[in-house]
């Protein structure tokens, strides 16, 4: 079945946001300090924002925070985003985040972000044993790069939602690094997908420069998960075009990585008129121009934030 | 049955499971997750549990303790109340991620003020024999780390009770329950709204002489030595102080305020254990109060060892807290 081009706007829209706020921070991040580190996610934007579509809006998403692709994919606006990425009140968390993402919004089905990686696994079991005995049809997606697959609670948690056949979808962006060790000199595969043999569980590539396609590959364990068949571990092959954090010199990588590289916005683009691209590449910039603007003028959080939400009513 | 006040005399262990299944008869949102924990549980804390409630709600796992407590930590985000039985705390260091961040910071971190109930049964202490990595009492380490509430009942009554209160409390608790209390009977009330509040200390003997402060395994042998001391003409007030985080200070400076003298004593070791944190506190909180220095009885700085004998002579026996008892009086 021919994907709907309404869609395929729509994730054009949230892609060209997620690559306008990639640009914007970084160019920020030039001439000013942020709290933390930003992860850039340029390049992999097709993953958050392909598998994001394909999931309904009260599904569970824990995500690992490289870019902010799944964030918005999700639905969250920039404002929220950028917002914590400068420690304004306008943040997501009020502030209190930073350049490691903690953003989150329940009503949105965002779960937030484990900064110890690999500890978003068990929480997304969490979430969807919760779907399980409630019944209620939503899935949960953990979401996680390629080097955080050698976490032991990778697998101590797809033993069990595999046995327990949980709505689940493991969701890996494979781009072949963490921070500048390449994957095949600590992993004895470089296909992660390979690891769901062990667990009786499908395991699928997908081109995750192509939009569509981890849309597809998502739908389709999304529909598995709800109809009680257990989990899946979708693998996108990605690239990651920056550097580990914005301003890493990079002097680990080859001068030709990126040779090969697809922009996935570009990939998308090919299914789509010329005009209509150029118009909602314009809107996405111009949206996230105005959320930077008004990020810059919203004041800093006041320091009694320090205390809240430590404990529930605080 | 919620009005009743009949008691009946049951294992401390016992007290813990009938607490639980009360609560779960009440709230379908929880579950209970554990190795074991679907046959009864390794310390029959579980026992008619899944009989009870079916497989969906009490459900056994590998060994896996960090899948354990992250997913209780994923489902009570999701406004789910599992209880996580890790038989040892000694485990809990293996979900040490998912405990202290992940449980005690998610709500904090995201900001995003939703209640996030969760109960995870770390079982502290020796149990004659169990060694240096099943023997560990770290209550400390949820006083240190903010977010979470910590209770340590001291008998069967507060077994039961202090899982009701945690079973109903929007926080995740870190509920210690004793291992060498397991299986000592107490009486327990049945009232089905009996609740120890979370918080909250007790006075287990009074006395206007010095206030002594203690909790879990070492309040039995603190009231031990009260009597033997009172028999010398020394008034020991035992406070049990039943609940870690947050500790009882209204109870614990009136007393201190009246008696001028203060002890700690616990099973856990020495250097930075509860006690540092209490002892700390009092000198910061009542200083001028203080008619001498505060003593600390504690475990001693070195692994359990397995051998009975040597066991128990790494943890406070009676007799030391009688010996701080009279030393502290001839300050
Ligand atoms: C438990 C843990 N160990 C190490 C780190 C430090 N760290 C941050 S990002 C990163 C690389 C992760 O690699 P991968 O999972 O492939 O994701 P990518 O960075 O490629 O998006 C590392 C090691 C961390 N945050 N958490």
């Amino acid at each position: 079945m021919p994907i709907d081009t309404t869609l395929i706007g729509d994730m054009y829209r949230r892609m060209s946001i997620a690559r306008a706020i990639e640009q914007i921070v970084e160019k920020h991040t030039r001439k000013a300090r942020i709290s933390g580190w930003w992860h850039p996610g340029e390049g992999q934007e097709a993953v958050g924002v392909g598998a994001s579509a394909a999931l309904n809006g009260e599904d569970y998403l824990w995500y690992q925070g490289r870019g902010c692709a799944w964030a918005i994919g999700k639905g969250m606006q920039p404002g929220p985003i950028l917002g914590d990425v400068l420690g304004k009140v306008s943040g997501a968390t009020g502030g209190k985040g930073g350049g490691v993402p903690h953003w989150a919004d329940y009503s949105l089905g965002i779960m937030g972000e484990g900064a110890t990686l690999g500890s978003v696994y068990p929480l997304a079991a969490g979430s969807a044993f919760a779907s399980k005995l409630r019944k209620d049809g939503r899935v949960s997606l953990a979401n996680f790069g390629d080097g955080t697959a050698s976490r032991g609670t990778f697998h101590e948690t797809m033993v069990h939602a595999a046995t327990w056949k949980l709505p689940l979808i493991y969701l890996c962006e494979n781009n072949e690094l963490l921070v500048g060790t390449k994957l095949t000199d600590v992993c004895p595969t470089a296909d992660i997908a390979d690891f769901a043999k062990g667990y009786g569980i499908p395991g699928i590539i997908v081109d995750g420069q192509d939009a569509v396609a981890v849309y597809e590959a998502t739908l389709e364990a999304a529909a598995r998960a709800r109809a009680g068949e257990g989990p899946t571990l979708i693998e996108a092959k990605t690239t990651r075009v920056q550097g580990h954090y914005a301003g890493d010199p990079q002097n680990y990588r080859a001068k030709d990585a990126l040779a090969n590289y697809r922009d996935p916005l570009a990939v998308l683009a090919e299914r789509m008129a010329v005009d209509e691209v150029e118009t909602i590449a314009a809107e996405a910039l111009a949206l996230v121009q105005a959320a930077y603007e008004e990020t810059l003028a919203a004041p800093p959080p006041d320091h009694s934030i320090i205390f809240k939400d430590l404990y529930y009513g605080q | 049955m919620a009005n009743n006040d009949k008691m009946e005399t049951m294992l401390y262990n016992a007290a813990m499971g009938l607490g639980l299944a009360e609560e779960m008869r009440t709230n379908p949102d929880i579950f209970v997750l554990g190795q074991g924990v679907a046959s009864g549980g390794w310390f029959g804390a579980e026992k008619g549990l899944a009989d009870e409630f079916g497989s969906d709600r009490v459900v056994d796992c590998g060994i896996c303790e960090a899948f354990e407590v992250g997913m209780a930590a994923g489902a009570s985000v999701v406004g789910m109340t599992p209880v996580i039985n890790l038989g040892f705390a000694d485990f809990s260091l293996i979900a040490g991620d998912e405990i202290y961040h992940k449980l005690g910071k998610w709500r904090y971190m995201h900001g995003l003020n939703v209640p996030m109930s969760a109960v995870i049964i770390l079982p502290v202490g020796v149990m004659g024999g169990a060694g240096p990595e099943h023997s560990n009492s770290i209550e400390v380490l949820g006083m240190h780390f903010p977010g979470l509430k910590v209770v340590v009942p001291s008998n069967a009554a507060d077994a039961k009770g202090l899982m009701k209160a945690a079973l109903r409390e929007p926080n995740p608790v870190l509920y210690h329950s004793i291992q060498t209390l397991s299986f000592t009977r107490g009486e327990v009330p049945l009232d089905s709204d009996y609740i120890v509040e979370i918080g909250k200390g007790i006075v287990r003997r009074p006395g206007r002489d010095a206030t002594l402060l203690t909790y879990g395994s070492m309040v039995n042998r603190s009231l031990e030595a009260a009597t033997t001391l009172a028999n010398e003409g020394i008034e020991v007030e035992i406070i049990d102080l039943r609940s870690l985080v947050p500790l009882d200070w209204e109870l614990i400076l009136e007393s201190v305020n009246r008696t001028h003298r203060a002890l700690v004593v616990h099973e856990a070791n020495k250097t930075a254990g509860p006690g540092a944190e209490i002892a700390a506190q009092i000198q910061e909180r009542a200083f001028y109060e203080l008619e001498t220095p505060i003593l600390r009885v504690a475990g001693k700085d070195v692994p359990l060892p397995q051998q009975n004998d040597l066991e128990q002579a790494c943890i406070p026996s009676v007799d030391e807290i009688v010996a701080a008892g009279r030393h502290i009086m001839s300050l």
